[in-house]
């Protein structure tokens, strides 16, 4: 990347050596804004192992007086619920992306086809959505009573699995990566169409399907708006909608002072509590906490080549 | 033409691979296009929008007359545009820079990691991560400081609070693309730079800094293309969807959203939507004829 050290390099204090006051100061300023990032996610760790009693008396803090269990235990009071949430989730997540980096793969490995001449209005085709949509509201109308799709997974699906600007990385990374000869030399091989994607381009392409694969997948866990508009049955609901709900009935409860105790225990048998709603919080942000510092690699990588149209 | 026919006969195995694409595109995306034309419809759910009749322009004229709300959103998304815009910019420029100029490079790493982290969180969590800080009486903010601002019900502060988070959600995340650009600058220049006598701002000045221009230059006018759009979920979840705090929190895509679930006054959002496509084509058109000049290499097409 252009690091090379030449002659003046053993002239001048390279680098490495400077770590006068200045940098210590930078380092203060860079450590007050990690601290900034970091702090509101570390609530929700206090905040989740907090006593309840004491969330109500000296608020939230992040030293709070007396530590408890009882949060992360109530969590597993939505018991049912959240582990089919999480199953829903799960299973929209992987079976989303996988599918999208597959179909996605397909069109941006045909399109960069040469002497192909429907690839010129494809690329067309692709870009336009990207320039004009029929927004929200036509969308929601289009797909409750025309295709008849509310309450299916399939509208969790079908709207994220393929995005103009995905296609454009992998096309990208086919032109730019992937030596055409190779892909000649396997059909003189008596390689067919479909062999040479699946045997030739489809393992090579691999860095570029992690770097899309992993923010596809964070799209997929983080949808709440699609859920939302869609979903209404409770085997259906994933992780995101769950937590809108929670907020939801907090929000009824304040505003309905006098709810009475019936109804109360109908909405579930206890009023949803700080400490177990940040527990939620918890359950629902950590699987990606966990994964990304192993993607980060890719998904810096990936970042950077979607900049950059090839 | 039958050339163009036996050319694709013979890429037929392309064809096959690229109609998954070409029919999700068409069903989701291309389809509601059409559904546009409500705007221009007495929409009535009963008769589809195909078969509700037609009412010229009527919705538009209601959407120009009621400058409480059509007025408010479009100001309100504008707003935060350039609001957004100009800060996110300028932190990501400052964020990159401190970042490449630390010389603790393992430590740098780390902070670099935790500072993206707050992207990956969806605002319908962050949202009770926002409460949990101004809550009126179990908010750390009040708590600290001794105060019992009601921060739910005061729309002037909120495009402070919404700003800050939007700073805490993305400037980690949006400053790795201009790291990149700066990992490509040649060391050589700042060696010969030092040895000429320059001093670290200068050197921020005359090397770091112009290097970074092309990128900011690119990414600004791509981002014209999507003023009428925004984050929903900033404005919709971490707001709590509070009527009170419209008056500065509700943008174009919030509004649309809650018409859909409140199911009412179709026509007027119907105006609204299909003007904030249109307006987004054309911007969308200039961007790109901007980026064209400019950058010819990162222009979209």
């Amino acid at each position: 990347m252009g690091k090379r050290k030449g002659n003046l390099a053993d002239l001048a204090p390279s680098k490495k050596e400077k770590k006068g006051l200045g940098q210590y100061i930078l380092g203060f300023f860079l450590l007050l804004y990690t601290m900034f990032c970091a702090l509101p996610v570390l609530l929700v760790f206090i905040a989740a192992f907090s006593d309840e009693t004491t969330i109500l008396q000296q608020g939230f803090s992040f030293f709070p007086k007396k530590l408890s269990l009882d949060g992360v235990n109530s969590v597993l009071r939505y018991g049912k619920q959240l582990l089919t949430s999480y199953g829903v989730t799960i299973f929209i997540t992987v079976f989303g992306t996988a599918f999208g980096l597959l179909v996605m793969s397909m069109f941006a490995y045909s399109i960069s086809r040469r002497d192909f001449r429907l690839a010129k209005f494809l690329s067309i085709y692709l870009l336009i959505p990207m320039l004009f949509s029929g927004g929200q509201l036509s969308g929601y109308v289009i797909f409750t009573s025309y295709y008849h799709l509310k309450d299916s997974l399939l509208l969790l699906i079908l709207p994220l699995c393929v995005s103009t600007m995905n296609v454009i990385i992998l096309r990208t990374y086919i032109a730019n990566s992937i030596p055409n000869e190779l892909m000649e030399a396997a059909k003189i091989d008596g390689a067919g169409e479909y062999r040479t994607f699946f045997q030739i381009t489809l393992p090579l392409l691999k860095p570029s399907l992690a770097a899309v694969g992993f923010m596809m997948a964070t799209a997929f866990w983080n949808d709440w708006q699609n859920a939302l508009l869609y979903i209404t049955t409770d085997s259906k609901k994933p992780l995101q909608l769950l937590l809108v709900n929670i907020q939801k009935s907090i929000e009824f409860l304040l505003n309905n002072a006098n709810v009475p105790a019936s109804a109360r225990a109908a909405m579930g048998g206890n009023i949803p509590q700080y400490s177990s709603t940040m527990a939620t919080v918890l359950v629902v942000i950590g699987p990606i906490m966990v994964a990304y510092p192993f993607f980060q690699k890719y998904f810096i990588k990936g970042l950077t080549v979607g900049s950059v149209k090839g | 033409m039958k050339n163009f026919f036996a050319n694709t006969w013979k890429h037929r195995a392309h064809v096959v691979m690229a109609l998954p694409v070409f029919l999700i595109l068409f069903f989701i995306m291309y389809v509601p296009m059409a559904g546009l034309v409500m705007a221009f419809k007495n929409f009535d759910y009963s008769k589809g929008i195909w078969g509700s009749p037609w009412c010229g322009i009527d919705n538009f004229k209601f959407l120009l007359a009621s400058k409480n709300t059509f007025v408010s959103m479009t100001k309100n998304t504008l707003m935060y545009y350039v609001i957004f815009t100009v800060v996110g910019t300028f932190l990501n420029v400052v964020l990159a820079i401190s970042i490449d100029q630390f010389v603790f490079k393992k430590a740098a790493k780390v902070m670099q990691t935790i500072m993206i982290i707050p992207v990956f969180i969806s605002y319908a969590a962050v949202q009770f991560i926002v409460y949990a800080f101004i809550s009126t009486d179990t908010g750390i903010l009040n708590n600290t400081l001794g105060m019992s601002t009601r921060f739910y019900s005061t729309a002037s502060i909120w495009p402070w609070i919404l700003t800050i988070v939007k700073i805490w959600n993305s400037v980690g995340y949006g400053s790795v693309l201009y790291m990149s650009v700066l990992a490509g600058i040649d060391t050589e220049l700042y060696e010969a730079a030092q040895i000429d006598g320059a001093n670290k701002w200068q050197q921020i000045w005359h090397i770091t800094l112009p290097s970074l221009i092309p990128m900011v230059t690119v990414m600004l006018l791509l981002s014209v293309g999507g003023i009428m759009r925004s984050d929903t979920g900033l404005f919709y979840q971490v707001t709590r969807n509070s009527g009170v705090l419209y008056s500065t929190t509700q943008v174009i895509d919030s509004y649309v959203l809650n018409a859909i679930f409140k199911n009412s006054n179709f026509g007027f959002t119907a105006a609204t939507s299909f003007f904030q496509s249109i307006v987004g084509l054309l911007l969308m058109l200039f961007a790109n004829g901007m980026v064209r000049k400019v950058a010819p290499d990162n222009a979209l097409f």
